[in-house]
């Protein structure tokens, strides 16, 4: 097996005693990795540290081999992962095309980064990664007016431009309704498989991630709970996490 | 917070005091109204329904109002391109290393604090003194108050923009300027145009009072015509600045209102 991501005893405290403490991992190319268990169980750290957000504590982060500490922030490390959150984080004031367009930054310079807020640049690439998630009509569109939903697909299409090897997802369905929670997730399930793409999300919903995923860990308070693939996660596991979730709360 | 609250009592104590010490300096014996004032105001009161309507002087009105329009938007664009340059700068948006960043930004907020400490009418005297009575003189007293003012406020937005996006474009691979492109100034543009609207808006008001100091325009017209004791006159300019005022502030509501639907 090639490996995508390998975390080596991976530390992250935080002063609430959230975080993680320590946790090992290693991460398949091509694999669908779902993280599933409670608010607090750290998968946004997780998910964080694999995107160079912040450094661990302690332990080592490699991605395809190389130590991300490493690795270059900007293009180096933006051509190896991509990460897209719950609150998409676009800007509402900029057009579609633009905001789609900025997955390209790490490529271009000053002049093509301003020519393309007037003529948009790649624009053909932009278009592809538009009609793939659905929404080439609304190019020019200012984005404060998509909905919810259609947001979370522009912010998927941005992840398409930047063209990343390791695709992250924070809760990407969370702020979905269940139908558009599982277009969502075919979409973007279907272009890790169509592209070869490594794909790790965090979800609350064990059911979706049974469904769309072929693997599954579970995490408590910072540790790994179970790893195994989700064909072989029964319903007593998914029990033991609800019941944990009950008592956290 | 018993110490603050201690020291806030005294000086309220001093307050008082001062203000009561300030009493001893009126000469009660005069009267501290003029009473011969008041037929006068009467007069100019009444003159309101009464302005002059003249072809000959509401030409001239109109002249002057455009002039005063003229020093206003010449001095808004000289205080926007300071305002934006300055503004950026000591937002430290676009340094990457902290010591660049830290010179930048200090420099910067030294400068606009130069430029707003001086009032404008203060700029308007020592640019009288070193260019002379022009036009010049009063687009430049104009823009760099303003200036300076436009600055500061558009370095707070700046550095107050939401950070999501902005951590989210960095993700992305983009450099500092490139985040201040795509994410920074878009996502506050709509409040620093707000903003420079409000200032257009008060720069007409100091653009009529720079009249005042031998600049021509409203306030000139204003002042020949109190000087004269026309107050029927008077009126007819001040309606026109109060028309202006709100044709100024309709429009600015209909830019806001179109930048954020």
């Amino acid at each position: 097996m090639i490996e995508a991501v390998r975390l080596e005893e991976v530390c992250r405290r935080y002063p609430n005693g959230a975080g993680l403490h320590p946790v090992s991992l290693s991460i398949g190319v091509g694999e669908t990795v779902a993280i599933v268990g409670p608010s607090g169980a750290g998968k946004s750290t997780l998910l964080s540290l694999i995107a160079g957000v912040f450094p661990p504590d302690t332990g080592r982060v490699f991605l395809h081999g190389r130590l991300l500490a490493d690795l270059a922030p900007g293009r180096e490390l933006a051509r190896l992962v991509g990460i897209v959150h719950q609150q998409f984080d676009l800007v509402p004031q900029l057009s579609v095309h633009s905001n789609v367009l900025a997955g390209r930054l790490g490529e271009w310079g000053l002049a093509r980064s301003l020519l393309s807020l007037v003529v948009p640049q790649d624009a053909a690439l932009a278009k592809r990664a538009l009609e793939r998630v659905g929404l080439l009509d609304r190019w020019n569109e200012r984005t404060s007016r998509l909905s919810g939903g259609e947001q979370q697909r522009v912010a998927l299409a941005r992840l398409l431009v930047q063209n990343p090897r390791i695709i992250l997802a924070d809760e990407p369905v969370a702020s979905l309704d269940p139908a558009r929670a599982e277009d969502l997730l075919a979409l973007l399930t279907g272009i890790a498989a169509g592209e070869g793409k490594t794909l790790i999300a965090s979800l609350h919903s064990v059911a979706l991630a049974r469904r769309f995923f072929n693997r599954i860990v579970a995490l408590r308070a910072g540790l790994v709970q179970f790893d195994r693939p989700a064909a072989e996660v029964a319903d007593d596991d998914l029990a033991e996490i609800y019941a944990l979730e009950d008592h956290v709360r | 917070m018993t110490g603050l609250r201690s020291s806030r009592s005294i000086l309220t104590i001093l307050l008082l005091a001062a203000f009561g010490w300030s009493l001893t300096s009126v000469d009660w014996r005069e009267g501290v109204l003029n009473v011969q004032g008041t037929p006068a105001l009467l007069e100019f009161l009444a003159a309101a329904v009464r302005p002059v309507l003249t072809p000959a002087f509401l030409g001239r009105a109109v002249a002057a109002l455009w002039q005063t329009v003229a020093y206003a938007v010449a001095g808004m664009t000289v205080a926007l391109l300071i305002g934006a340059v300055l503004g950026t700068l000591a937002s430290g948006a676009l340094a990457h290393r902290r010591v660049a960043r830290f010179g930048e930004v200090v420099g910067a907020r030294a400068t606009l604090g130069l430029l707003r400490a001086i009032h404008e009418l203060v700029w308007a005297w020592l640019f009288i003194a070193a260019l002379g009575l022009s036009p010049i003189t009063g687009v430049l007293a104009l823009g760099v108050a303003y200036g300076g003012i436009l600055g500061l406020i558009f370095a707070q937005h700046l550095a107050d923009a939401p950070t999501a996006p902005l951590r989210a474009l960095q993700a992305a691979g983009a450099r500092p300027w490139q985040a201040f492109l795509y994410g920074r100034l878009p996502l506050v543009l709509p409040d620093l145009v707000s903003y420079a609207l409000y200032r257009f808006e008060c720069a007409l008001r100091a653009a009529a009072v720079f009249s005042f100091v031998g600049l021509g325009g409203l306030g000139a017209e204003l002042q020949l015509s109190l000087r004269e004791l026309n107050y029927g006159e008077v009126w007819t300019l001040l309606f026109l600045l109060i028309a202006l005022i709100v044709a100024v502030d309709w429009w600015s509501g209909e830019v806001r209102r179109r930048m954020t639907t």
